[in-house]
């Protein structure tokens, strides 16, 4: 047999700007990655440093590829190799049992972004066969605020408009979001060319001068999660000065009064005491959102994961209700999700108040649809979320936990608590690619299929939706996350739910169920390699601008709701007096699952290091280089000082790819649970000899 | 017609995609981005000299230009004696450990053979670095300044707005 050379077209696995390339496959095995200039895709062939790195892990030796069983005692790591039928059996037998004697609130299941929109929907139907809503993934720890947020202001969370109106901006802000690091093709592609060749103007609010800050007109640098005040100081001065758009507001919002009186006390003086920013630096910021005309406001994680998340994304939402931004052409108001499907998955339906197509749970008439389509009921009760999940362990009520394809047990916050509630949980299932910290407590690990060695949907942050193609064999017995979680079913006596023979049938199923995604058929997707932008109701339509005529609020106006200050979940007192703050490397991802195991990318970026201002290094005789122990009230790391001007006085940073969760605080925000993830108290000090 | 990959430093965010991407194609990276404390970041690789130092030093005729212009190695030639690296005022050629013959960029040769571009050029997400003619990337730059300057009409404001710039 002669070598076969394939070119397999397939999303990027890592960020969500929703990348294609192609692997080049020589009998299967994954030989090298080609870029697509041959198709009219988002990224126009071009990609990053991990993107172009994609599929260096694939092939490392660490991939699992058969069903363990731990010898060991938990987090040490032993196991030994057993069969399929053997692992499916034990949990089947065991999830049966917990069930019976503790009943279905005792099993909690985790999804993933990094999985296939398929594979989270029949995780999340799997749950509540068993009759729990105990289902959840990392969107609780990165986006939740933001849906919440934009929810009670907007109707919907997703991102407004296609990448092209950015281009067409004439102002974009950036808040708490470095795109050159996060999402690089993203920024060259879009955001850089709108600043350089078509001079938009570009605010950035972030602590650290980032590479983004780099091409900043003007740069807000708060210290962490006080972004709150800086965001109603602007509501204040548009409000104060009339900048804001009458007959918008008139005709598509409502609560301005309110509004109005309550960021009254709110001016830009009162938020310099707060955040630290010159009040008039506000006020520039402010006028210059206002009058541009269109503008683009993207948000990330530097708004959302903090306990005060939900009420800043409120604020800065309002900020463009009030400047009219909505429903029109060069303007984009989004928060950018971390993972290739964070967006996706959440659309199944993996949330514990959530049925498929993100209708909350008491959405009667959908769930009378939804369980007539099944066969089977949809439990009452709401579940739990992420990091409650932790303290349910711990309390005891929840007695068995089944992971596929994430990793609890370094993205959480205030990690030595939630290693204790890994060490004590009754039973435990990790499905995934390695042996993840998490994997390590786990009574049964699945080897499971990597994102190239299937097919599969995903949805972008640019609500594309886009299929991605099986291009590697998987190496062993490892198995696409669907499969695992057919044969587990049938095992469970569900079979007759779960009749799936190919990725295919369960997307035509999601076609049924999510109304907003019927158009984004197997045939659609595989003719298309762009995708189609949801909601897409039929084969024939895609949206790809939202709010152009109302918003999804029950009136379709914008709800301005009233927002109050609140200070993030810790902040420095004369014990702990610096504000700590995590970052992204360009080359990592996440808790690093994939990144550290790749070659190129664990050699470019092999450690982590904690930035810390010239000034206050001097104060505490600190140098470049030298090791300094960073320590809060949970824990302490030694770190490597990068001493620096970039980063404001009284904050210091460290990348959270590596042990940044021992160190932060799990303060929950009121409304979408998210943990107080970007901000801690700390204090410095640097280690002799 | 020479082509060469120029390097747009206002563009580069130093993001290491090219480096990565080299290293795919070759097995080490040929190109390397240098990060300075202002922020600033310059991705450096071999300039492919009209004049190369490389070419001229060496003993053995092992660099020569293709029909691109590029400044290529026969590793079948090289002697590993070090003289191109020694002359190069960037020191681009660097020693292979394991074969002991000189290792340098050759803009990709074998993608170029495909129609395709060099791979850290394919790479680039922000387009710092493009590959062409000097004329075409020369023209492309400033062809824009050149067409306001056409279009206003008024050259006090546009040389304003380009020294601004």
């Amino acid at each position: 047999m002669g070598m076969a050379e394939k070119r397999i077209s397939v999303v990027c696995p890592w960020c969500s700007v929703g990348c294609r390339f192609y692997i080049v496959n020589v009998n299967g095995y994954p030989k090298k990655i080609e870029f697509d200039y041959d198709h009219d895709i988002r990224n126009h062939g071009k990609l990053c440093p991990k993107g172009v790195a994609a599929f260096q892990h694939l092939r490392h030796p660490d991939r699992l590829k058969k069903p363990l069983k731990r010898v060991g005692e938990r987090g040490e790591g032993k196991f030994k190799e057993i069969s399929w039928e053997e692992a499916i059996k034990e949990i089947a037998q065991k999830l049966s049992e917990i069930k019976e004697k503790y009943g279905s609130e005792a099993l909690a299941f985790l999804g993933s972004e990094r999985c296939s929109i398929e594979e989270n929907y029949v995780l999340q139907k799997l749950a509540r066969a068993l009759g729990t809503n105990n289902i959840e993934y990392v969107c609780r720890m990165c986006q939740s605020t933001a849906v919440a947020g934009k929810g009670m202001v907007l109707g919907h969370p997703g991102l407004t408009n296609p990448f092209e109106d950015i281009l067409k901006a004439k102002v974009i802000v950036l808040w708490g979001y470095n795109p050159a690091a996060t999402n690089p093709v993203f920024f060259g592609q879009y955001i850089e060319k709108a600043i350089l060749d078509n001079n938009a103007t570009l605010i950035v609010v972030d602590p650290r001068k980032t590479k983004t800050a780099k091409y900043a007109d003007i740069h807000l640098q708060p210290y962490p999660g006080t972004d709150l005040a800086i965001a109603l100081a602007m509501l204040n001065v548009i409000i104060t000065e009339e900048l804001y758009d009458k007959d918008f507001v008139a005709e598509r919002a409502e609560g301005l009064e309110e509004l109005a009186k309550t960021v009254e006390k709110y001016t830009p003086e009162w938020a310099e005491k707060v955040s630290g920013v010159p009040a008039e630096l506000i006020r520039k910021a402010a006028i210059t959102f206002a009058t541009a005309g269109t503008a683009a406001l993207l948000t990330n994680e530097g708004v959302n994961q903090h306990a005060n998340g939900t009420r800043t994304v409120m604020a800065i939402t309002e900020m463009m209700v009030l400047c009219g931004y909505f429903g029109k052409e060069g303007v984009m108001s989004g928060a950018i999700p971390g993972a290739h499907n964070g967006m996706g998955a959440g659309l199944m339906g993996i949330g514990p108040h959530e049925l498929p197509g993100r209708f909350p749970l008491h959405a009667e008439e959908h769930k009378r649809r939804i369980e007539e389509a099944w066969g089977f009921k949809i439990p009452e009760k709401p579940g739990i979320t992420y990091v409650e999940m932790i303290d349910a362990i711990l309390e005891g009520k929840l007695k068995a936990l089944y992971v596929m394809g994430t990793n609890p047990a370094k993205a959480l916050p205030n990690l030595k608590k939630a290693e204790e509630a890994f060490k004590n949980i009754e039973f435990l299932v990790v499905q995934d690619i390695f042996l993840t910290e998490t994997a390590k407590y786990a009574d049964i690990v699945l080897p499971a299929a990597a994102w190239f060695e299937k097919d599969g949907t995903a949805i972008s942050f640019e609500r594309r939706v886009q299929r991605s193609f099986k291009a590697a064999d998987a190496p062993g017995e490892a198995k696409p996350d669907w499969e695992i979680l057919v044969m587990l079913a049938k095992e469970l006596g569900f079979g007759e739910y779960f009749n799936y023979s190919d990725a295919d049938d369960i997307l035509r199923e999601i076609n049924r169920i999510i109304p907003p995604l019927a158009g984004a058929t197997p045939e659609r997707l595989k003719k298309n390699l762009k995708g189609c932008m949801i909601p897409c109701p039929d084969e024939n339509t895609e949206v790809p601008r939202l709010f152009v005529q109302g918003f999804l609020t029950p009136n379709g106006k914008a709800q301005l709701i009233p927002v109050e200050y609140k200070e993030p979940g810790e902040v420095p007192d004369e014990e702990y007096p610096f504000w700590l703050t995590n970052y992204r490397f360009v080359g990592h991802f996440h808790t690093g699952t994939m990144s550290h195991r790749s070659k190129s990318l664990s050699k470019r970026w092999p450690e982590e290091y904690i930035e810390i201002n010239e000034n206050d290094a001097k104060r505490l005789g600190i140098k470049d280089g030298d090791l300094v122990r960073v320590e809060t009230r949970r824990a302490a790391l030694v770190l490597r000082a990068k001493v620096t001007p970039h980063i404001r006085e009284g904050v210091v940073a460290a990348p959270w790819h590596w042990d940044f969760n021992y160190l932060t605080t799990d303060v929950l925000d009121e409304y979408a649970k998210m943990p107080e993830l970007k901000t801690a108290a700390c204090r410095i000090s640097k280690v002799e000899g | 017609m020479s082509k060469k990959i120029f390097i747009d430093f206002k563009r580069c965010i130093a993001c290491k995609a090219c480096e990565v991407a080299c290293e795919m194609e070759h097995g080490e990276a040929r190109i390397r981005v240098f990060e300075f404390p202002d922020l600033t970041s310059v991705a450096f690789n071999c300039r492919h000299c009209e004049k190369a130092p490389c070419m001229e030093v060496c003993p053995v005729n092992a660099l020569s230009k293709d029909d691109d212009g590029a400044v290529v190695l026969d590793p079948l030639k090289c002697i590993g004696c070090l003289m191109c690296g020694l002359a190069c005022p960037f020191g681009i050629p660097k020693i292979d450990e394991y074969n002991k013959i000189m290792d340098k960029c050759d803009l990709c040769a074998h993608r170029r053979a495909e129609g395709k571009l060099p791979a850290c050029v394919s790479a680039c997400p922000t387009e710092a670095l493009k590959y062409g003619d000097i004329n075409d990337v020369l023209w492309a730059r400033e062809g824009k300044i050149v067409a306001e300057l056409k279009d206003i009409g008024d050259r006090t404001n546009v040389l304003e707005a380009y020294l601004i710039r």
